[in-house]
């Protein structure tokens, strides 16, 4: 295998291969490299944990084709090279990295151990880009990162009912985000699939212009964008039932420009920054707006005033900062409302305006 | 935030308070035989260079008109235990050092008691008061800097260091000061030029692993940054929390030594509840007929004071006791202690997956409306069902 390519595109290239290799101790070793095939003007550098598989394809000026299973600090040697074409050559049983003066033999892995990777052939469904990665954005920080709970580590990802478009759902017990997305159909109807959340931070990260080709398969789900192909390891659990959960109606509506909200409570959070219980203390009445709080042991308080609607009864809630922040973020709208039951039921924020989005969050419980 | 209590030159004032003439003089706590050493010298010795650790010989030279004592370890005691005792009425979160020094936790009590400079002050004032003793008090964001300011604030004062001012207050001290530098690492550090606590931050801790070796230069580069993040532990046998009840007749139906179970389990959680505390671990006590004794003790994946469940850890030890033998005496507590968060995320509802959490969470906030009824209406007012067909027990004790 003999190739040349310009030192940023394969820069790019393993970095985005790199961050699908395993990283956990325990892993089978081979899941630590990278496997690398040189096609007729292309080469295609593959990076997976199993779990998920990163594929990239780049253009590269290939003298010789094959394939070589390389150790992970490839990419940061040629990061290091300076700007040009890189060759990178095998010669018997080591890879040599060359730019310039500047030579790197790196040790040989046995190809034949390297796992096969599922060729995703299959026509799919195609999905637009920004509009997929959007709601990816929107959804995927509400899953959980607690191993312990498989069924909390995926987004649930179901076809509406009436097969318009689909619903994405997570949560990992303590908030709950809800994106439904019309128009698009990847499922067929009444199919649900549970796609681990962190697979779909990747396909996010790597969603182009353009679009993307979502192929479902039994055990994984294949995204294709134009910069790369993710394979995210489907999760073979039940997700819980999550509709009860969604209050049909509440009492109390505030609604607020989401700007000015996210700036006030991360004002009113740095106060608490690194400690436990330096909650946001949220408090509306009528006429009176929002009053925000944070208070930490030790440390100081932080007050903070929001002109805002508010309809409904006077009520004090508190809320995990990084949560609240969390939900906001998520919102996309130029205003938020928060829907409120009283201070212990599961609160939500949602676009002002209605839409397609929902975030449901449970407040700290107060003395 | 943490607040280390020393009390000042123990030994020799608790004979100066016992004896009013020896008050104001030079008064020295010591083997007296032939290869005594100091155990305590008061203020008034200190500057002619007596100290604890002393050989007797040298300190009846250095002080020859000193009152020279043998020492009567069952008074200090008692007078340890009394200022503890006051130090427990502060908060449960207390960690006794030796027979004169403790650390207290006091981030919870900041609502009940003040800020950490107000609770020092009513620390020596009460132990000023009560038992006629000096305390020194030290407070700081971590235990190690609370320990060196107690040292500062000697005698009879105290030192709260301000979060955020604790580097000034660290870094001018001779490098001595921090944990585990004696004569030997102290030479290794001063051949590197290492002279202040400041000196030890700024070096690289490379450069500390390489003179000291790796653990305790690492040791030494945190503690300069003051970075210790060790907590106050509450001692497991001396600071738990339970009760215990001895029958008039011993008990041999299951039934029955279930509903006792629920009973103590009832008042430990309600106990721990009124402190603020929740247990780690949950200790069941039986004692036969023939006195035999045996404890069992499970350490839970998180701490509780929900009465059911301290009841139910309570019912598993007591598959391992032969009930059918009788027993006379039963005990529950609860130790490793540790503060109760005020504020507590709330779970959705998500079924078999937060099933558990939510079942106590409930159990949780039922209780503690049961406290405030109780405290309302005596704490006859309300009693798990199991034991409402039962007389209440005379002999209890805790």
């Amino acid at each position: 295998m003999k190739f040349r390519c310009e030192r940023d595109t394969l820069a790019e290239a393993l970095a985005t291969a790199q961050r699908a290799v395993a990283s956990r101790n325990g892993a089978l070793p081979v899941l630590f490299d990278l496997r690398i095939t040189a096609i007729a003007d292309a080469i295609e550098l593959v990076g997976s944990d199993l779990e998920i598989t990163n594929r990239v394809t780049v253009p590269a000026a290939v003298e010789q084709t094959g394939v070589a299973v390389l150790p992970k600090i490839l990419g940061d040697v040629v990061r290091k090279l300076e700007a040009g074409p890189v060759t990178v050559e095998v010669e018997g049983d080591e890879a040599k990295v060359s730019s310039g003066v500047f030579a790197t033999t790196l040790r040989l892995k046995a190809v034949e151990e390297y796992p096969r990777i599922l060729a995703t052939d299959g026509a799919g469904a195609k999905v637009d880009a920004h509009l997929l990665a959007g709601a990816l954005r929107q959804v995927v920080k509400a899953a959980s990162k607690d191993e312990m709970r498989p069924p909390l580590t995926g987004v649930l990802v179901a076809a509406r009912p009436g097969g318009t478009g689909i619903r994405l759902v997570a949560t990992d017990s303590y908030r709950l985000a809800l994106r439904d997305l019309d128009g698009v159909s990847m499922l067929e109807d009444g199919q649900k699939v549970l796609v681990a959340a962190k697979g779909l931070n990747e396909v996010q990260r790597l969603a182009g212009d353009g679009e993307i080709t979502v192929v479902l398969g039994e055990r994984e789900a294949v995204f294709r964008t134009d910069k790369a192909e993710v394979t995210v390891r489907l999760i073979e659990a039940d997700f819980p039932n999550y509709e009860q959960l969604i209050p049909q109606g509440y009492p109390n509506r505030l609604v607020v420009p989401k700007e000015a909200f996210r700036e006030a409570v991360e004002r009113v959070t740095v106060v608490g920054q690194g400690r436990d219980n330096a909650n946001v203390r949220l408090q509306m009445s009528t006429g009176g707006g929002l009053e925000l709080s944070v208070s930490a042991a030790d440390v100081g308080t932080s007050t903070g005033h929001l002109d805002a609607k508010y309809e409904g009864a006077d009520l004090t809630i508190a809320f995990n900062p990084q949560f609240l922040l969390d939900g906001i973020d998520a919102v996309d709208a130029s205003e938020i409302a928060l829907e409120t039951v009283d201070h212990l039921k599961p609160a939500t924020l949602r676009p002002a305006d209605g839409g397609d989005f929902l975030y449901l969050l449970m407040p700290v419980r107060t003395a | 935030m943490f607040l280390h209590v020393d009390l000042d030159a123990f030994f020799a004032s608790v004979e100066q308070l016992l004896d009013p003439d020896l008050a104001g003089r030079p008064v020295v706590v010591a083997g007296l035989g032939r290869r005594g050493v100091v155990c305590a010298a008061s203020y008034e010795a200190r500057p002619y260079g007596v100290h604890s650790a002393l050989p007797t010989a040298i300190a009846r030279r250095l002080c020859p008109h000193a009152v020279f004592l043998a020492p009567r370890f069952h008074l200090y005691e008692d007078h340890s235990r009394r200022v503890m005792a006051i130090l427990d009425d502060v908060t449960p979160l207390v960690e006794q050092l030796s027979i004169d020094e403790a650390f207290l936790d006091v981030r919870g009590v900041r609502r009940l008691h003040g800020d950490a400079t107000a609770v020092a002050t009513a620390i020596r004032a009460r132990v000023h008061d009560e038992v006629g003793l000096a305390a020194s008090v030290g407070g700081a964001t971590t235990k190690f800097l609370a320990k060196i300011a107690s040292d500062l604030a000697k005698p009879d004062g105290q030192l709260v260091v301000a979060p955020g001012k604790e580097l000034e207050v660290l870094h001018p001290l001779p490098v001595q000061r921090l944990w585990g530098v004696g004569p030997k690492t102290l030479a290794r550090l001063e051949r590197l030029g290492v002279q202040t606590v400041g000196d030890v931050a700024r070096l690289p801790v490379e450069s500390l692993v390489h003179a000291v070796g790796d653990a305790h230069g690492r040791h030494l580069h945190a503690l300069a940054h003051n970075r210790d993040e060790r907590v106050v532990v509450v001692e497991r046998d001396t600071r738990s929390i339970g009760n215990e009840e001895t029958f008039a007749h011993d008990l041999t139906d299951r039934a029955a030594v279930e509903r006792e179970l629920t009973r103590l389990a009832d008042r430990v959680a309600q106990r721990l509840r009124a402190a603020d505390v929740e247990a780690r671990t949950i200790t069941l006590k039986a004692r036969y007929g023939d006195f035999t004794t045996l404890t069992r003790a499970r350490t839970l994946g998180a701490a509780t004071a929900v009465s059911t469940v301290i009841s139910a850890t309570a019912r598993e030890l007591l598959g391992s006791v032969d009930v059918a033998r009788g027993l006379r005496l039963l005990g529950i507590s609860g130790a490793q202690l540790v503060a109760t968060a005020a504020e507590q995320q709330g779970t959705l509802n998500l079924g078999a997956l937060t099933e558990e959490t939510e079942r106590d969470e409930r159990r949780a906030a039922v209780e503690r409306a049961v406290d405030a009824v109780r405290a309302r209406f005596g704490s006859g007012a309300l009693a798990p069902a199991t034991l409402l067909d039962v007389e209440p027990r005379s002999s209890e004790r805790s």
